[in-house]
Parts: C-alpha cells; sequence; structure tokens
C-alpha cells in the first residue's frame, strides 16, 4: 500500500468510527472541509503514527496543511 | 499468550507510596497496569507476583528524559496494545521559600510535575486514539489540596499541582467525543516517602485541622482513582475529587 493509499483508508476508518460523512478525497480537497473535524484529524495523525510509524507533528512541523494533497505530501516527505 | 481483553492502564510512579497503591488498586479491578518508575521496589515486585485478576508489569524510566517519553510510551503500546487509561501520579515535593529556591530546582519540579505528564498524557492519548477507543477511556491527573488551598513552602509545587487542575478541564472538554473521561484527584496529606520530612507536631496539627481528625490514607486515594476507573465513573469528567479527611473543609 502506498502512504497515500494508507492515509485515504484510514480517513474512510476514522470517518466510519466517527460517524462523519466525507467528501470525495481529491488532492485539492480543504482537510477541514473533508468532513472530518479537528478531533477526528488529531485521531488520524496518531492512527497514522500507528499504522506507518511517520509523525511529521512531532519531527518539528509546526503547521498543519491545509489540503489532503499537502497533508500527503507530508507524510511522503517523512517516510523512509 | 497476552489477554486481548485486559484494558491497558500506565500509572507513572507506581513503584511505592500513592502510586503503588492505585496500581495494586486497579489490578485488582480486572487491568493491566504498567509502572514507570526510576526503580523498581520490593512492594512493587510482590505486587506482580500478587496481582489478580489484572496483572502489573514495570519499566524503569525517568520522567525527567522526557524527550524519551514517546518512545517508552510507542513501545509498551506495541508491546501491549492501545491504552485504556493513565494515571499521572509521579511527582516531586521540592519544598522550600520561593526567595530561597535555586532557579534550577524550579525547573526540575516543572519538569517532572507539569511537561512530563502532559507528554506522557499526549503519547497514550495517541495510542488511545489509534485503538479506536472504542470504550472510551479514563485518565486521572494526581494533584494536590495545595493546589486550591496553597502553602507557605509549597509554591512552585502548589502552581505545578494547579497547572494540572487546569489541563484536566481543558482536556476533559477535548477527549469528552471520544468517551475519555479526564479527572484530577487531590490528596491532602498522605503518609509516604514524600511527607516523611512532617515533624509529629505538623502531623498532629494537620490531624485536628480535618473534620474527620485524622488523615486520609493511600488507600482512599487508590479508592478514589478505582471508582474513576471503573463502569461507575463514566458520568464524571474535567473535575476534581478532594480525599483529605475533610482537612480542607
Ligand atoms: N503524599 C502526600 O501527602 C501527597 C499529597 C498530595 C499529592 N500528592 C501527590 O501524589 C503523587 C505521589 O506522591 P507520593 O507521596 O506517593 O510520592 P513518593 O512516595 O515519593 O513516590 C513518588 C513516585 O514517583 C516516582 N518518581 C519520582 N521521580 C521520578 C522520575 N524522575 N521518573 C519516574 N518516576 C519518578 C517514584 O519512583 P522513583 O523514585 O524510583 O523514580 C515513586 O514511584 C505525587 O504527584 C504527589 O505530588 C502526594
Amino acid at each position: 500500500m502506498t502512504i497515500k493509499e494508507a492515509i485515504l483508508a484510514q480517513m474512510q476508518l476514522v470517518a466510519e468510527r466517527q460517524k462523519k460523512t466525507l467528501a470525495p478525497l481529491t488532492d485539492d480537497l480543504k482537510l477541514l472541509e473533508s468532513g472530518l473535524d479537528s478531533l477526528c484529524l488529531a485521531i488520524l495523525v496518531a492512527a497514522l503514527d500507528d499504522t506507518l510509524d511517520i509523525d511529521p507533528f512531532s519531527a518539528g512541523t509546526s503547521k498543519f496543511p491545509v489540503t489532503l494533497g499537502e497533508f500527503v505530501q507530508l507524510y511522503e516527505s517523512h517516510a523512509g | 499468550m497476552r489477554d486481548e481483553r485486559m484494558r491497558n492502564v500506565l500509572v507513572t510512579g507506581g513503584s511505592k507510596g500513592l502510586g503503588l497503591g492505585i496500581a495494586i488498586k486497579l489490578a485488582s479491578q480486572g487491568f493491566r497496569v504498567m509502572v514507570l518508575a526510576r526503580r523498581d521496589t520490593e512492594a512493587l515486585a510482590a505486587a506482580r507476583v500478587s496481582a489478580t485478576p489484572g496483572e502489573v508489569h514495570f519499566r524503569p524510566f525517568d520522567l525527567a528524559d522526557t524527550d524519551a517519553i514517546a518512545g517508552i510510551v510507542k513501545s509498551l503500546h506495541t508491546e501491549f496494545g492501545p491504552f485504556y487509561g493513565l494515571v499521572n501520579n509521579a511527582g516531586l515535593g521540592t519544598g522550600g521559600l520561593l526567595s530561597a529556591m535555586p532557579n534550577h530546582e524550579i525547573e526540575r519540579l516543572i519538569r517532572l510535575n507539569v511537561t512530563a505528564p502532559m507528554t506522557v498524557t499526549k503519547y497514550v492519548v495517541r495510542s488511545m486514539m489509534a485503538g479506536g477507543a472504542k470504550d472510551g477511556g479514563r485518565i486521572v491527573n494526581i494533584s494536590s489540596v495545595v493546589a486550591a488551598t496553597g502553602y507557605s513552602g509549597l509554591s512552585v509545587y502548589s502552581a505545578t499541582k494547579s497547572s494540572l487542575v487546569g489541563f484536566t478541564k481543558a482536556l476533559g472538554r477535548e477527549l469528552g467525543p471520544l468517551g475519555i473521561t479526564v479527572n484530577s484527584v487531590a490528596p491532602g496529606f498522605i503518609a509516604t516517602d514524600m511527607t516523611h520530612g512532617l515533624t509529629e507536631p505538623q502531623r498532629i496539627a494537620i490531624d485536628r485541622r480535618s473534620a474527620l481528625k485524622r488523615m486520609a490514607e493511600v488507600s482512599d486515594i487508590a479508592a478514589a482513582v478505582g471508582y474513576l476507573f471503573s463502569e461507575d465513573g463514566r458520568n464524571i469528567t474535567a473535575t476534581v475529587m478532594t480525599v483529605d479527611a475533610g482537612g480542607t473543609a
């Protein structure tokens, strides 16, 4: 599974568990308009840390990405 | 084989004093308790053997090493699975008049009593979230009555303990939607290593001031935490439970 696929799968899972309806997941979708609120995004970051062992936010990233595309790019740049 | 149904709980400073009492209590309620402290103790080793129906485990760890907290919590998560609960109990009780306190002592108190519990909480909450927090969760921060009353010679310590109260209230709101409760327990003076410096006259004065004419004990604090961790405690969050035999009444 690519990092992007893993992120999209986790977003589906979090939305399902938190009973949120996801918008179509395109690169330019703004995360705050994705249907996930800030708590859901925090859960997403925790779940990705667990499954991918990547945590850009503990590694010093100070700004939360705005769009889904930027979010995926951030994780790709911290992989490996 | 580890029992997947057993709920994992972290108790910092669970090697003696209040933390040990809390660890034993939670194990008796069926939790798998992980204790962090710098040194193992005979009493904790005995608790590991006799714990039932839950379990007690120990990992040596210095919480002052806040950069290593992420690593230890993640390794416990990997080994045992997601956390259900956390008791931030480890703390330093260094006293002294503020004007005479070395700056590095102020820093040390804040690091161990404030930065460490907040950082531990951050990573335990992540573990709870990664696990889906399906049945909610429990966080208890051990504050102190001096957070509200103050005590001469304990200004920095009192400040660290009231900071945990603000932390408790805000985090209780933040995690409420996940069914995770966050509370503080505020003990009055309890006879442990931390308070062994109390003189007999001071002890008598504390007894006399309390409504019940005695001090609360380790088992009383453990019972309060046990209650908050039980099903019965599920609708109590973002508050402070004072256990002091009426010392601040
Ligand atoms: N006793 C009281 O009257 C009273 C009243 C109100 C609130 N409290 C609070 O209750 C909590 C427990 O107090 P207590 O009286 O049980 O204290 P205690 O008997 O001194 O025990 C403190 C525990 O914290 C651990 N600890 C201390 N420094 C540590 C470090 N750097 N890293 C990891 N673990 C560390 C100790 O183990 P190691 O030394 O081996 O690391 C021990 O397990 C504290 O937060 C205290 O402020 C106590």
